[in-house]
């Protein structure tokens, strides 16, 4: 369960990004924030990471406080959220498998199981006939699936996805949502950051919009975008 | 672990050699370094050699007034044998003084006639002594200086061997501590530049890292192969100085001889290249890892 309490963040002691934000979601849920830009959506994402760190409040993830959390346990935290961003970052100079195994051997995997989870993975995603594509050889979509495939490595509890699919068209977008869909059926939260109607109306499900570092509607069912 | 290892250091590797110029840069900065602490380390040995050499041949010579009788100067021997700081005393007669003298110059005919001129000896009874250490002269002099020998004591020369001593110090502790002011100098242009470099590879490097951070890569291995950069390029600039180094000092050694025979500069460090090879190594190492661990500190966060 991730529980933020009266969470505010402000840039540079001056801007004010996000105000006294009480939120709480489930395991399991499929959450969409959306927002205009500059609502806080970001910024929500990246104080769930310890990327960022509130002015105020607490960030609580499993009943623990990882505003709190010392430097050296922010990695393992890291390793239970996996994260999606709209410029995807891959490695151009690195294959499917490599970034995908990148992310396994900076965390001290062993070769074996590098070896063996990366096609595993790259085949959830369907990538397998991609494997050994760099990605300035693939299409919009599969750079985003490759980089879902990443996320999804070290099998995380919670994705977070940071408008996924800003620089896709429709037919990718909705490939992408769907796949995320699949991942939260088999029991991962996720969260999406986005403003896309049309993708936040095709999932119908809970959606929180933010405005100005404010959540100003929770639809917790059948959520429509909404501001 | 090992995997891990290998893997930091592989990365490390890489690293170096992406920016192959900045690194040779760098590597020649830091190579010059070491080449002046060696350099400081052959003017240790130097200075310390000469200096081992003249406290060797300092002693203190005791000359005795005419009027000194053999026993009064043996009395003299026997006190400055009974204390703690004399080393040896060795009593040279009027006579014997004469004829090293004699023996010293046989080929000199012109000090044989003019010894021959003179009525009587003209050379003085005097009283070599040698002290257990070289700061032991100074309160012999003293003791010798008291008021209970003066009738006896024309004249001490310890000084004048004092006084080369005290030059020679003088000349290498002054090369020692502009040598050492220069190292450090150098030294930190060194870290500067090595610490700007590992910068620039962070700087390339910013969306590799930015990936570790978001994946959860442990600051180990984020930071870890920086730290290896840093030390190869120590390790490469210490094996650069010891292929400049060695042949230099072979060059330079016979010269040295020739100046200062029985000293060989390459014989001492052959024969010291153990420690040699591993102190410069450490010292090349540890500026590299310094420089690598501040720029990381700076400019690596996790």
């Amino acid at each position: 369960m991730i529980k933020l309490k009266d969470v505010s963040t402000i840039y540079d002691n001056e801007i004010e990004v996000l105000n006294g934000v009480n939120l709480e979601i489930k395991d399991g849920e499929f959450v969409s924030i959306v927002g205009p830009s500059g609502a806080g959506k970001s910024t929500l994402l990246r104080l769930m990471t310890r990327e960022l760190l509130p002015s105020r409040g607490q960030v609580i993830l499993d009943g623990v406080n990882i505003v709190d959390l010392p430097p050296k346990a922010v990695p393992l935290l890291r390793r239970k959220i996996g994260t999606i961003y709209q410029d995807f970052k891959l490695l151009s100079n690195k294959t499917a498998f490599e970034n995908v195994a990148f992310a396994m051997e900076v965390c001290g995997m062993d070769e074996e199981e590098i070896k063996n989870d990366v096609p595993k993975v790259l085949g959830i995603v369907g990538l397998t006939d991609k494997i050994n594509s760099f990605p300035n050889q693939m299409a919009g979509g599969e750079k985003q699936r490759l980089a879902i495939a990443r996320a999804l490595i070290h099998r995380p509890r919670i994705i977070l996805a940071d408008e996924p699919t800003g620089n896709l068209d429709m037919n990718n977008s909705y490939d992408v949502v769907k796949l995320l869909m699949k991942i939260n059926e088999l029991g991962t939260t996720v969260i999406l950051a986005t403003h896309n109607r049309e993708v936040v109306n095709i999932i119908g499900k809970r959606v929180i919009s933010m405005d100005k570092g404010k959540i100003v509607r929770d639809q917790t069912e059948n959520g429509r975008y909404v501001l | 672990m090992k995997e891990s290892l290998e893997r930091i250091c592989s990365v490390g590797w890489t690293n170096f050699k992406r920016n192959s110029y900045l690194s040779l840069g760098t590597t020649g900065v830091m190579t010059l370094v070491l080449l002046l602490f060696s350099g400081l380390m052959v003017v240790n040995f130097l200075s310390s050699t000469i200096v081992s050499s003249l406290e060797d041949k300092v002693d203190i010579s005791v000359y005795f007034k005419n009027e000194a009788s053999a026993t009064e100067i043996g009395a003299v021997r026997q006190e400055l044998e009974n204390l703690g700081s004399v080393a040896k005393v060795e009593y040279i007669s009027q006579e014997q003084a004469l004829n090293d003298f004699k023996q010293r110059h046989a080929g000199d005919v012109l000090i044989q006639e003019s010894l021959n001129e003179l009525d009587g000896n003209p050379l003085q009874a005097s009283l070599n002594v040698k002290a257990r250490e070289p700061s032991g002269y100074p309160s012999i002099v003293q003791f010798l200086e008291a008021n209970k020998f003066r009738s006896l004591v024309d004249k001490i020369n310890f000084y004048e061997n004092e006084q080369v001593i005290k030059r020679v110090q003088s000349i290498s502790g002054g090369l020692r501590n502009w040598g050492f002011l220069a190292t450090m100098m150098l030294a930190m242009i060194a870290v500067l530049v090595t610490f700007n470099t590992v910068r620039l590879t962070i700087y390339n490097q910013r969306h590799e890292i930015e990936i570790m951070r978001l994946v959860g890569g442990s600051n180990w291995h984020i930071k870890a192969p920086y730290l290896v950069e840093g030390g190869l390029y120590g390790a490469l600039a210490a094996a650069m100085t010891f292929v400049v180094f060695y042949p230099a000092a072979f060059f330079i050694s016979p010269k040295v001889e020739s100046i200062m025979p029985g000293v060989s500069l390459i014989g001492y460090f052959v024969s010291n290249g153990v420690q040699f090879i591993s102190l410069v190594s450490f010292i090349g190492v540890l500026l590299g890892v310094a420089s690598s661990f501040v720029a990381i500190r700076r400019f690596l966060k996790v």
